[in-house]
């Protein structure tokens, strides 16, 4: 082993318990903050699925002052040719065309503003699995006359079950209003409970008697065989239709987008203030552990050890005390995350219950990018190495001739 | 006979104290190649500093230290770093090694630094040890050594260098009288045999006995020097 090395790296373990406290904490620090920030990634990287997967999809389509104004006669009108179109894109995995309106619902015990998304089911099935998120009911049975599918929030604040009649009241094209009985074949639950509250899946075909003689379709929502690649389908479409609005997901939700940059930099900032205690105990222990060695530098200045070499040596002794640390952190983070990751983590128990409401899964699967703990390994060599500065500054600053005197 | 160090006009004068210490006055001096010498006076004389100041660890207020056609005294201080490793060995009173590495390891270091090879190193190294009789001892620490031998370990470290002389400041005085004799024996011996420049401080008149040439210091002055010939 090189000598420098071999005396560092014994000089660490001349105070064992002082060193072992130091590792531990930045062990400790670093698996805290891992760990704190994979389970963010985590809820974020959920929720992001979620929100394309059930709601958003990767691409939607509208006539250009649906956006402006949400009424039911911007609509796509040459919906078939558009449908034509999609069937034969490669590029699409599935779609859905839709009716949406905003409407009244009364049931025996409450009246409210509410969404209603008419659907054809198999396509609606296939682009956001609606109906895998069921909890009672079925999926558009067709026993029932007008069948809905109410969100889990609603039916329980308007005390609606399976086979309940409510009133749905909205606009027809021509702006008259109307009212329909429907019944509610089954109440549905996703990870939003304000998507829940607020939303009532119908038949397309059963709303286009209603508000016209045939199918509207107002909104069509896409989901591409590969999200990454969804700029170019995005560019192919809004040529093909240029009467059309057509964007991708982080047009209709930038929010998702940003809240991804937002959380690397949030956790950043976390870690950075742990890295930043850290080095305080840092530079405790590399103090004391110079002021204990003076009389030992001065004798190693005197034979000849220039400031160079001390400098380094106190910089070496610093470095491999965090890299120990960095490599405990690391190794600790790595094992819970192989274990959470696949097994996951229940905060309901701890409360997450309200992370619902924010559209916030309660049950995470923690994950984080490589990058992100690449990234935090060289900020905690950074954060060692500045910190290493002031102590091996007061070493080289010693006197050899007063510093071999010391008692 | 070849000089190895001349000093010229040397004076020190602390001045960070109340009253200016005048640690060393107009000291001028010159020592030849073996030469085995004793640097005596009661304490506060100025033996502490004269060393310092030859040995480059400290700067005189006005004079020359000369050692081969160098005037150290004006030299910066980032040379001497360099110069003391490669021309001058030192001794200290105790705690001359490093606690972590072995006696091997600690003679090795030195040459470590001045970049020697790997293979010359762990010679040399053994030799010198061998030398203070320590052959036995390669791969003890320090905390496992007496002060005796540790003493003789530091003695091996300064000799490894191949220095152009050893100065040692009270090298005997932590040490019983036959560890005292032990170490001076050896030193003796290194001079006569090996033809080793030796300079010493100490106050201890039994060690004084064996010094070829003594110079006393009073008051920072050179007050006698004295040559005597001996073994
Ligand atoms: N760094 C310093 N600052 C101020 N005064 C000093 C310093 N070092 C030494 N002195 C003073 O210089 C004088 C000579 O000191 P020095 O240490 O050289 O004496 P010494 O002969 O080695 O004494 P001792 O036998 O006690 O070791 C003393 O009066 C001492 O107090
Ligand atoms: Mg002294």
């Amino acid at each position: 082993m090189n000598m420098m090395l071999k005396i560092s790296w014994r000089n660490i373990w001349r105070n064992p318990k002082r060193s072992l406290v130091m590792v531990a904490a930045i062990t400790a620090g670093l698996w805290g903050g891992i760990s704190a920030a994979s389970l963010v990634f985590g809820l974020l990287e959920q929720r992001f699925q979620t929100s394309i997967e059930q709601h958003i999809s990767h691409l939607q389509i509208h006539h250009p002052d649906y956006l402006r104004d949400h009424v039911v006669e911007h609509r796509v009108e040459d919906w078939k040719a558009l449908q034509e179109y999609i069937d034969n894109d490669r590029a699409i995995k599935t779609y859905s065309m839709r009716t949406t309106l905003n409407g009244m619902f009364s049931s025996a015990h409450l009246t409210g503003g509410v969404h209603i998304i008419g659907v054809e089911p198999e396509h609606e099935a296939s682009t956001t699995r609606i109906n895998d998120n069921l909890t009672d009911g079925s999926y558009f049975s067709d026993a029932l006359r007008n069948p809905v599918l109410v969100g889990k929030q609603l039916a329980e604040k308007s005390k609606l079950q399976v086979g309940s009649r409510l009133v749905l009241t909205f606009q027809d094209t021509e702006g008259d209003l109307v009212s329909a009985a429907f019944r509610v074949a089954g109440i549905f639950q996703t990870a939003n409970k304000q998507f829940d509250e607020s939303h009532i899946y119908a038949l397309r075909s059963e709303l286009g008697h209603y508000i016209d003689s045939e199918v509207v379709v107002n909104e069509v929502a896409l989901l591409a065989m590969d999200i990454e690649q969804i700029n170019p389908v995005r560019e192919r479409y809004a040529e093909a239709f240029p009467g059309l609005t057509v964007r991708s997901w982080d047009e209709i939700a930038p929010d998702l987008y940003y809240m991804q940059g937002m959380a690397n930099l949030m956790m950043m900032i976390i870690l950075a203030i742990i890295l930043f205690a850290l080095a305080f105990g840092l530079v405790n222990t590399m103090l004391m552990a110079v002021f204990e060695r003076i009389r030992e530098l001065g004798v190693l200045m005197a034979i000849g050890m220039n400031k160079k070499r001390v400098f380094s040596m106190i910089m070496l002794e610093t470095s491999i005390l965090s890299l120990l640390g960095a490599a405990g952190g690391l190794l600790a983070s790595l094992f819970t995350l192989s274990i959470l990751g696949s097994r996951g983590l229940d905060l309901a128990a701890v409360g997450g219950d309200s992370l619902n409401e924010f559209g916030f899964p309660s049950f995470v699967y923690p994950t984080i990018e490589p990058s992100f703990i690449l990234m935090l390994m060289l900020m905690v060599v950074a954060t060692a190495l500045i910190t290493a500065v002031y102590p091996a500054l007061k070493a080289i600053r010693l006197h050899p001739a007063e510093a071999v005197k010391e008692e | 006979m070849k000089t190895v160090i001349k000093t010229n006009g040397l004076s020190k004068t602390y001045t960070n104290t109340a009253v200016p210490v005048h640690a060393l006055k107009n000291v001028t001096l010159e020592f030849k190649e073996g030469e085995f010498t004793a640097i005596v006076g009661p304490s506060g004389s100025g033996k502490t500093t004269f060393l310092n100041v030859i040995g480059g660890l400290d700067k005189p207020t006005e004079g020359h230290v000369v050692i081969d056609n160098v005037d150290i005294a004006t030299m910066k201080e980032s040379q001497l770093f360099d110069f003391r490793l490669r021309h001058i060995g030192f001794v200290f009173q105790a705690y001359n090694l490093i606690p972590v590495l072995t006696a091997m390891e600690n003679v090795s270091f030195i040459m470590l630094l001045q970049k020697q090879s790997k293979r010359e190193m762990e010679k040399r190294a053994k030799e010198m040890l061998e030398q203070v009789g320590l052959s036995d001892k390669l791969d003890i620490r320090p905390s496992q050594l007496s002060g005796g031998q540790q003493q003789r370990v530091a003695v091996a470290r300064a000799l490894a260098s191949k220095p152009n002389f050893v100065l040692a400041d009270e090298p005997t005085a932590n040490l019983d009288t036959e560890s005292a004799f032990n170490l001076l024996d050896i030193m003796a011996r290194l001079n006569r045999e090996e033809n080793i420049t030796l300079i010493f401080s100490t106050h201890d008149q039994r060690v004084i006995d064996r010094a070829r040439r003594v110079i006393t210091l009073v008051d920072g002055a050179v007050d006698k020097d004295e040559h005597f010939e001996r073994n």
